[in-house]
């Protein structure tokens, strides 16, 4: 009985997820209201409140779902680098760009409502995406030990600073509708000028 | 879709312009309708505040307040160009006191924390609204946005004059890198409650990274 309703919880639940994920891309946030969701996804205004406790919460879920799929391609993807160190940042952030992408309205609706008053505190991953820094900080540890990224430098100083160029280059994509490959030509320019900053030097 | 703001007099081009009893009056209701969006904003967001909650919070009719200003992104431009001309004003002072390009650099990021400390509610409205495909344009293309990536080119310039930096600066590059260094600090400071000291013990970290590469010798 009980797994049965549990399941059908779930089945309510991605189904919200979908159809919340289409309209916000297809008409954007603001524009969408729960109702709609509803009835997309053809169920209850009443039920899709008894999974999620408002719009913003709709939204951070339906990022947080996206993301992990992101990371599984990351993952597949990471082992397969080659090259230098800023050359493999460069492929890291232009998985990202090419992902995000692909739904650019629900991307930027969702940094937007980052800073929205509507989401709680814990929706909130514009900004602190942790795992993004791990996946960073993975690749420029990888990068002393073999021997072109300055053991001395502060690797979180370096993530920041890279960090700052992602977030803000999407702007390219808010403002001037750039597709990814335009953001990753910037970035990778960015990631350039940053790498000088942590390179190691040559021994004397 | 704007409509014209109500008429003003007509006044002779060569006459002495002294405000009528009206215009006076017009700049009065500008100002209050102005500081009642300015408050409302801040405690509601952009999304938030109605055009008819700030005509009540400024104690007039919503009709006053669409007499004044076209609609609420209107009021929301006037509040942010005002507010970013001063903060100019305070970066341009504050970079001219640094010793080295570093310095300048650093108290410019901080004349910018600073000034926002005080009303963070108001920047993480902006901020929210910079990200939209409407209004995100209008906001990056405010004149004093400019003006801010210009201090910093001309700080970075200086440096090249100074001898601390290479010829080779890619002052353009380098000054969107900064802009959005001293941006992505805002989350810090709005959502983590950071102390001016630890945004500015970051701000000095990232300077350093983002002018490793120019420094001579």
């Amino acid at each position: 009985m009980a797994g049965v309703r549990k399941s059908q919880k779930e089945a309510t639940r991605q189904r919200v997820l979908d159809a919340a994920r289409d309209l916000f891309e297809s008409r954007g946030y603001e524009e969408t209201t729960v109702r709609e969701i509803a009835r997309h996804a053809e169920v209850s205004v009443g039920s899709v409140f008894t999974t999620f406790s408002s719009k913003g919460d709709i939204l951070s879920q339906v990022m947080a779902d996206r993301l992990d799929a992101l990371y599984a391609e990351l993952d597949r993807v990471a082992p397969h680098l080659r090259g230098s160190t800023p050359d493999r940042l460069r492929s890291l952030f232009a998985i990202h760009y090419a992902f995000e992408t692909r739904r650019t309205r629900l991307f930027l609706a969702h940094i937007a409502a980052a800073y929205n008053w509507t989401l709680s505190p814990a929706s909130r991953p514009y900004g602190r995406n942790l795992r993004l820094r791990q996946v960073v900080r993975d690749c420029l540890a990888e990068g002393v030990v073999r021997g072109d990224v300055d053991p001395a430098c502060d690797l979180d100083v370096v993530i920041d600073a890279l960090m700052a160029s992602y977030a803000w280059t999407y702007r390219l994509a808010a403002w001037d509708e750039a597709d990814a490959q335009a953001m990753s030509a910037v970035m990778d320019r960015h990631i350039g000028l940053i790498s000088q900053g942590f390179r190691a030097r040559p021994t004397a | 879709m704007k409509h014209v703001p109500s008429t003003i007099e007509a006044t002779g081009e060569t006459e002495v312009r002294v405000p009528t009893r009206r215009a006076l009056a017009k700049q009065q209701t500008r100002a209050k309708v102005l500081a009642a969006a300015r408050r409302l904003f801040s405690e509601a967001g952009y999304e938030g505040a109605t055009i008819r909650d700030i005509a009540a919070e400024a104690g007039m009719s919503t009709g006053a307040v669409f007499a004044n200003f076209t609609d609420k992104s209107d009021l929301f431009r006037e509040i942010m160009v005002s507010d970013m001309e001063a903060l100019t004003e305070a970066m341009a002072e504050a970079s001219s006191r640094g010793r080295t390009v570093e310095d300048a650099l650093l108290r410019l990021f901080m004349a910018g924390y600073a000034f926002y400390k005080t009303q963070l509610p108001l920047a993480r409205a902006a901020f929210s609204i910079s990200w939209l495909p409407e209004q995100g344009p209008e906001l990056r293309t405010l004149p004093p946005v400019n003006a801010i990536h210009e201090l910093i080119t001309d700080q970075l310039n200086l440096g090249v004059e100074r001898g601390e930096l290479s010829q080779e600066v890619e002052a353009k590059l380098r000054t969107q890198m900064l802009f959005d260094c001293y941006l992505a600090n805002y989350p810090e400071a709005i959502f983590q409650g950071w102390s001016l000291e630890a945004l500015q013990a970051k701000s000095r970290d990232q300077i350093r990274v983002v002018l490793a590469g120019a420094r001579r010798g």
